[in-house]
C-alpha cells in the first residue's frame, strides 16, 4: 500500500487550474443525482491511483468498470489503461529529437479491485478502441501487447495536445 | 458618534445571545442525532465499518456517511474525499468510536458508518444542514 500523506498529495496537486475535465465528470454526476442515486462515480474515463502491486503509484483510468463482479471475479473490479513509465520533462532548449524521445511513455493494462484504486476527480475522455483494449487481451500475450500499444499511442497523442496536464505528470510520494 | 457605540453594544449583545443559542443548539444537536440513528437503527439500512462504507459509497448508495471524531486523519479525508465525489454528505459525530458504537446500539467499536436507507428517520433531511465538510459541488 502507498505510504501515509496520500490525500495529502492528491490535493496538492489538485491545485492545477488548468484541469478542464473536472466540468464533463460533474455534469455527468448532476445528471445522475437528479435520476437515479448517489454519485456512482468509478465509471469510464475516470483517472485513479493505483494502490498496490507492481504499478502502485501510478495514474490509470478506467477503462470498463464491473461494479458488481462477474462470475470468475466476485468483487468490483475495473479493467484500467494507465502509464508505467511517465514520459519525461521537455524544456525549451531541448531540439526536436530529443523532445520526441523523451515524450515517449510505456503504457500497462490491469484489471484491479475496486478496493485497490484510489478514485480522483479528474477524468479523461480518450476514447480507446473497445475492440482491443478488453478483459479478452489478457489471455493471448499478441492481443495484450496489441491493446498495450493502442494505449500507448493515444496516451502520447493526448500528451502532445498538452491537455489533461495532471494525468501525465508523475505522483510525487 | 453616541449612536454608533450604542448600535456596537446591542450588536454585541445580539451577538452573544446568538451564540448562546448556537451552544444550547450543540446540546440539542448530539441527542438529536443520537435519538435519529437509533431510529435508523431499527427501521433503516445502514452499514457499519470502513471497508463497507467505502463500498457503499463506490456503488452510490450511502445517503449520509458519519465518521467518529477519534478516526485518524487519513482515513478521515480519505473518507470525505469519496464522499465528495459520491456527492453524499458527511456528518462528524461528536463523539469518539465507542460512543458512535453505543449510539447504534451495539457492543462493539464504529469508527464510521454509512446510512443507505433511513427508513422512518429524518435524518437525511435534517443533518446536512447542520454537518461541517458539506461536500462542495
Amino acid at each position: 500500500m502507498l505510504p501515509q500523506k496520500l490525500i495529502d498529495v492528491l490535493e496538492r496537486n489538485a491545485t492545477d487550474i488548468e484541469e478542464s475535465d473536472d466540468e464533463t465528470g460533474e455534469q455527468e454526476y448532476a445528471a445522475d443525482t437528479a435520476t437515479s442515486t448517489m454519485g456512482k462515480f468509478m465509471k469510464s474515463g475516470k483517472v485513479v491511483l493505483l494502490l498496490s502491486g507492481r504499478f502502485a503509484g501510478r495514474k490509470a483510468i478506467i477503462v470498463k468498470n464491473y461494479d458488481e463482479g462477474t462470475q470468475d471475479k466476485q468483487y468490483g473490479h475495473a479493467l484500467v489503461a494507465g502509464i508505467d513509465r511517465y514520459p519525461r520533462k521537455v524544456t525549451k532548449a531541448m531540439g526536436k529529437k530529443k523532445r520526441k524521445d523523451r515524450s515517449k511513455m510505456k503504457s500497462f493494462m490491469k484489471v484491479v479491485n475496486f478496493n485497490h484504486m484510489m478514485p480522483t476527480r479528474y477524468s479523461v475522455d480518450v476514447n480507446l478502441d473497445k475492440a482491443s483494449v478488453n478483459k479478452d487481451a489478457f489471455r493471448d500475450p499478441g492481443l495484450k501487447k496489441k491493446a498495450r500499444r493502442e494505449v500507448k499511442a493515444k496516451f502520447e497523442e493526448r500528451y502532445k495536445t498538452g491537455k489533461n496536464r495532471w494525468f501525465f505528470q508523475k505522483l510525487r510520494f | 458618534m453616541y449612536l454608533n457605540s450604542n448600535l456596537i453594544n446591542v450588536l454585541e449583545r445580539e451577538d452573544q445571545s446568538i451564540k448562546m443559542v448556537a451552544q444550547k443548539k450543540t446540546k440539542k444537536s448530539i441527542e438529536n442525532i443520537n435519538s435519529r440513528l437509533a431510529l435508523v437503527m431499527k427501521s433503516g439500512k445502514y452499514v457499519l465499518g470502513y471497508k463497507q462504507t467505502l463500498k457503499t459509497l463506490r456503488h452510490g448508495k450511502a445517503k449520509l456517511v458519519i465518521i467518529a471524531n477519534n478516526t485518524p486523519p487519513l482515513r478521515k479525508s480519505e473518507i470525505e474525499y469519496y464522499a465528495m465525489l459520491a456527492k453524499t454528505g458527511v456528518h462528524h459525530y461528536n463523539g469518539n468510536n465507542i460512543e458512535l458504537g453505543t449510539a447504534c446500539g451495539k457492543y462493539f467499536r464504529v469508527c464510521t458508518l454509512s446510512i443507505t436507507d433511513p427508513g422512518d428517520s429524518d435524518i437525511i433531511r435534517s443533518m446536512p444542514g447542520e454537518q461541517q465538510g458539506q461536500p462542495a459541488v
